[in-house]
């Protein structure tokens, strides 16, 4: 029984994650005051690409068209850590957030590659960029995640969820504020959102991610596109987990899971929200102003742990 | 059986030098010196892995026949270290039986492999010796025989240069060590390990300190930690390829095996500073390693300075264990020095892989610089393979070897939050952002070496021009490489004999359990990202091969791609504090700034550690002796004078004390 909702659970995160994308850019388009496409629209373009043919330049190698599916396949990964219906993942109990950060680290690394593979300027250039991001992106994550593992004494993601569901939301310390601001920004950084880098520039002087998949098309860029939305939605599941986990299912019974199936949900399209409101009223940051950005974020990670220590 | 074993391994290394010059002239007995090495090693291999994984101590004691005490013995630190030495030499000679071979003739191929077994010799000298005799003998040699091996190709003005930066801080270092071990004299005067090991008990804090601190300078400067790197960058990559791939991986990993010797098993537990000492040490040299390897493009130069960088990893986890220890947490310290430990093995591994793989490049592609290089992955599809599989292991990524060990680092930083200290629980915690710092930035390092060199399109004709190396090269690296997979897909495999080897030197250890629970989560991620790439990359996607699109020019050419420099300069403007570069531009003519005829640009890095640390060092050396010189005057009276006076000075010195 575990077992299945723990699969029913990753299959959702997989699945569902191009909506996440289009209810954001659906928010957005409002926002903006336009109609704005489909919220499935997001499947449909998955579906085109996956029925065309990978354009690859003659002189890449097999790395080219390995990144993205090494991409997809670490990132479904990623998401059998995070609890999402119940307290518990697949690969949760053990599976501790340096795993968690490390595995999604894997799948970039390989974009990086198969982005220098296609031997024009713009492969580099994203690569170049989306490299100075994730380096300095690394140390908050992860100081930020450290700080909540110092709190609930586990690095277990699953028994940090658990240990946050024991808590008072009113009771909750500072350093769960802390922890949150550095991992909000942190996440804005990974996912390549506005004011870090806009998912839907194509100009050659700001672009970061998509400078990187300029080269890629067909199934590939598909694979990329959606193992991109499965990460956005593996870290706002996170979010979730760690800093609004009640509500998850206590126990089997039908309800009890509907319920926290319900709830997840009103969360997760709380912070779909939240990151469409950032993106619409937040201008895109010159890229050498990223540094401070993260530099905040790691500022705020640090003084997470420092209070942890403190508190005790 | 493994004690003979052990004695014929030690016999054949010395064989090799002898059997090399007398067969010399016989063309058809090329292959015997390469092949006895070989084979001893392999020797080497089994008996350092029997006694590592079954905890069996051997020893080997020459006393009687030497003027001082000249002892080995083997337990589980030195078999660890043994096979350490043995896994990274069996492929480094299996692929120099080939490159050796193919670059060297004559006199310099018969000294390289004189040379190389007794360099490894030396390194197998030190991690098993008993007796501080025996273990300076090796210390020394290890330096002469590695000055020696870098000679051979070559002396000019600037080598010779490079080779005396060498041995100065060589002896330096040497001097702080022998001093530590001069400090043992009063309790432990035979200088026999198990005999200092018994001592420390009666020697005053104060010694012990100072045993401390000469250790940790005089096994520093062999490891490379900055400041006391200097020597790395310049000597690791002008030594002959396969003696560069020996120097990184398992030279620096004696002075590591050196330092935990004294920090851990003779001194036993000291007050928490010494930690914090080379924790912080560590953690510059890290940060500081990785940025320098990232503002380089000479490839062997870059790996020097990741060399820095990995030798700040360790230091950080022994430093970490140092202050576990004296807070009285064997088991955490434990983990830490797991950490430690494993990461000399796997820095040894994708180091000793890196560094084979940068002599395939210059094998075949004639030259180290990364702005000549491009594609070469489509040209040489083992090597890029192998090399693929060592970027991602010093990156630290998962389900290979690098992340193991910093995982174990990473939780030992974690654990540190329950020490009851408030200096521990929050030092070690915010290391772990140091750590998390360093490794994202050795991962955009590999990602610039990987995707310049083996992807995208070739920058020069020699690099269209590549072919693949020699199959025994190319065995050599793909050892390494399923060295690199293995550690990382099934860390018990080492993690359990390794913390019984800390059990023996450290009181109160055991297996932490964090150890295992990785063990059990690691193979279930592999399983599943391999199943899931097979699965998809068994879908048939159609593929069409097609130029990319040049934004209406003609074609693409390998000018329009990003270079190494491009590709690093966000990340160089961002640390441009730790750079300090020094940059002209200068345009001609100078009349006509908008309408050049020719620009060119130069821009010069000198570390500031030169500037700043050793030049006011070595001026003030100089001047200390230009002053000296007065007292050499070259007249007889005068020296009869002084030999007057300090006769003078020993009588009444000898009157009143």
């Amino acid at each position: 029984m575990t077992i299945a909702i723990n699969v029913v659970q990753v299959l959702m995160l997989v699945l569902m994650a191009p909506l996440v994308r289009g209810v954001i850019a659906r928010i957005k388009a409002r926002i903006q005051n336009r109609r704005g496409a489909s919220v499935l629209r997001p499947y449909s373009d998955l579906a085109k690409l996956f029925h065309k043919e990978d354009l690859v330049p003659p002189s890449a190698s097999f790395v080219f068209r390995l990144a993205p599916v090494v991409m997809f396949a670490v990132t479904v990964v990623a998401a059998a850590f995070i609890p999402v219906l119940r307290s518990s993942a697949l690969l949760g109990i053990r599976g501790d957030f340096f795993i968690l950060v490390y595995v999604l680290a894997l799948g970039r690394f390989f974009l990086l590659l198969g982005a220098m593979d296609g031997g024009s300027s713009f492969g580099g250039m994203g690569a170049s960029r989306e490299v100075l991001v994730s380096t300095l992106a690394e140390t908050p994550l992860l100081l930020a995640l450290m700080s909540l593992a110092m709190v609930a004494h586990t690095a277990s993601i699953e028994k940090m969820v658990l240990w946050t569901t024991g808590q008072d939301f009113f009771e909750l310390s500072a350093v769960h504020a802390l922890a949150f601001a550095a991992m909000a920004l942190v996440a804005i950084a990974e996912t390549g959102r506005i004011p870090v880098d806009n998912p839907t520039t194509h100009l050659e002087l700001t672009m970061i991610h998509e400078a990187m998949v300029l080269e890629y098309s067909g199934p590939s860029l598909a694979l990329i596109e959606w193992a991109g939305a499965i990460k956005l939605t593996v870290i706002m599941a996170l979010l979730v987990g760690l800093f609004l986990p009640w509500g998850m299912a206590a126990t089997f019974s039908l309800p009890a899971v509907a319920i926290a199936l319900v709830l997840w949900l009103v969360k997760l399209g709380g912070m779909a929200l939240a990151l469409a409101l950032v993106e619409s009223s937040v201008a895109k940051l010159r890229m050498y102003l990223v540094p401070d950005f993260l530099g905040v974020a790691s500022a705020l990670a640090i003084l997470a742990v420092v209070f942890t220590a403190l508190m005790r | 059986m493994t004690q003979a074993a052990f004695n014929s391994f030690l016999v054949a290394l010395l064989l090799v030098p002898a059997v090399t010059f007398i067969l010399r002239r016989w063309k058809k007995a090329r292959v015997i010196p390469s092949s006895l090495l070989l084979l001893s090693l392999i020797t080497g291999l089994f008996v350092a892995g029997i006694s590592f994984w079954s905890g069996k101590h051997l020893a080997v004691d020459l006393s009687q026949w030497t003027p001082f005490p000249f002892a080995l013995s083997i337990d589980r630190l030195s078999a660890f270290f043994l096979f350490l030495i043995c896994v990274v030499a069996v492929p480094v000679t299996l692929f120099s039986s080939s490159y050796i071979e193919r670059h060297y003739a004559g006199a310099r191929r018969d000294w390289l492999w004189s040379l190389l077994p007794l360099f490894l010799m030396s390194m197998v000298l030190v991690v098993t010796a008993s007796s501080a005799f025996a273990f300076l003998f090796g210390w020394e040699l290890m330096t002469l025989f590695s000055a020696g091996l870098i000679v051979v190709d070559g002396d000019s003005q600037e080598r010779r240069h490079n080779i005396f930066i060498y041995l100065l801080m060589m002896h330096a270092g040497a001097a702080a060590v022998v001093a530590a071990f001069l400090l043992f004299v009063p309790q432990a005067p035979a200088l026999d390990f198990a005999q200092m090991r018994t001592s420390i008990a009666l020697m005053p804090q104060s010694f012990r300190t100072a045993v401390f601190l000469l250790a940790f300078t005089g096994f520093g400067t062999k490891a490379g930690i900055i400041p006391l790197h200097l020597w790395l960058p310049k000597a690791h990559p002008i030594a002959p390829t396969p003696v560069s791939a020996l120097m990184s991986a398992v030279m620096l990993k004696t002075a590591i095996y050196g330092f935990v010797r004294f920090g851990f098993d003779f001194l036993g537990p000291g007050p928490a500073w010494w930690g914090y000492l080379v924790l912080v040490a560590g953690g510059f040299s890290g940060v500081l390693g990785i940025l320098y390897a990232i503002g380089e493009h000479d490839l062997k130069r870059l790996l020097a300075y990741s060399s820095v960088e990995n030798i700040g990893i360790i230091y950080l986890a022994l430093g970490t264990g140092l202050v576990f220890q004296a807070n009285h947490a064997p088991i955490w310290a434990t983990l830490a020095l797991l950490a430690g430990l494993l990461h000399c093995l796997n820095h040894a591994i994708f180091k000793g892989l890196l560094f084979l793989g940068a002599g395939a490049i210059s094998d075949s592609a004639h030259t180290l610089d990364l702005e000549e290089l491009g594609g070469l992955l489509k040209r040489m599809r083992i090597t890029g393979t192998a090399f693929l599989i060592a970027c991602c292991s010093i990156a630290g990524l998962p389900l290979l070897n690098g992340f193991v060990s910093e995982w174990l680092l990473f939780r030992s930083f974690l654990a540190a939050s329950g020490l009851t200290t408030l200096t521990g629980a929050t030092m070690l915690p915010l290391a772990a952002g140091v750590l998390a710092l360093v490794g994202g930035l050795a991962a955009a390092c590999f990602a610039k070496v990987y995707g310049v060199a083996f992807l995208g399109r070739p920058r020069s004709d020699e690099a269209e021009t590549a072919c693949e190396v020699p199959r025994p090269m190319q065995i050599g690296m793909v050892l390494l490489a399923a060295a690199c997979v293995v550690i990382g897909v099934a860390p018990g495999l080492v993690l359990a004999p390794l913390s019984a080897t800390v059990q023996e030197f450290l009181p109160g250890a055991a297996m932490p359990q964090e150890a295992a629970s990785l063990s059990a989560v690691i193979p279930w991620i592999a399983l599943s990202v391999a199943v899931l790439v097979l699965a998809i990359a068994s879908v048939r996607r159609i593929k069409r091969l097609t130029p990319t699109w040049a934004c209406g020019l003609p074609a693409l050419n390998s000018r329009m791609q990003y270079t190494a420099t491009a590709f690093s300069k966000p990340l160089r403007q961002v640390f441009s504090r730790a750079y300090k570069p020094n940059r002209t531009v200068e345009v001609l003519p100078a009349d006509q700034p908008y309408f050049p005829a020719s620009i060119s640009y130069r821009s010069v890095r000198t570390t500031s550690f030169e500037k700043s640390l050793y030049q006011p060092a070595i001026d003030a050396v100089v001047i200390t002796a230009h002053r000296l010189r007065r007292l050499q005057t070259g007249n007889m009276q005068v020296y009869l004078l002084y030999i007057f006076a300090a006769l003078i000075a020993l009588l009444m010195f000898m009157r009143w004390s």
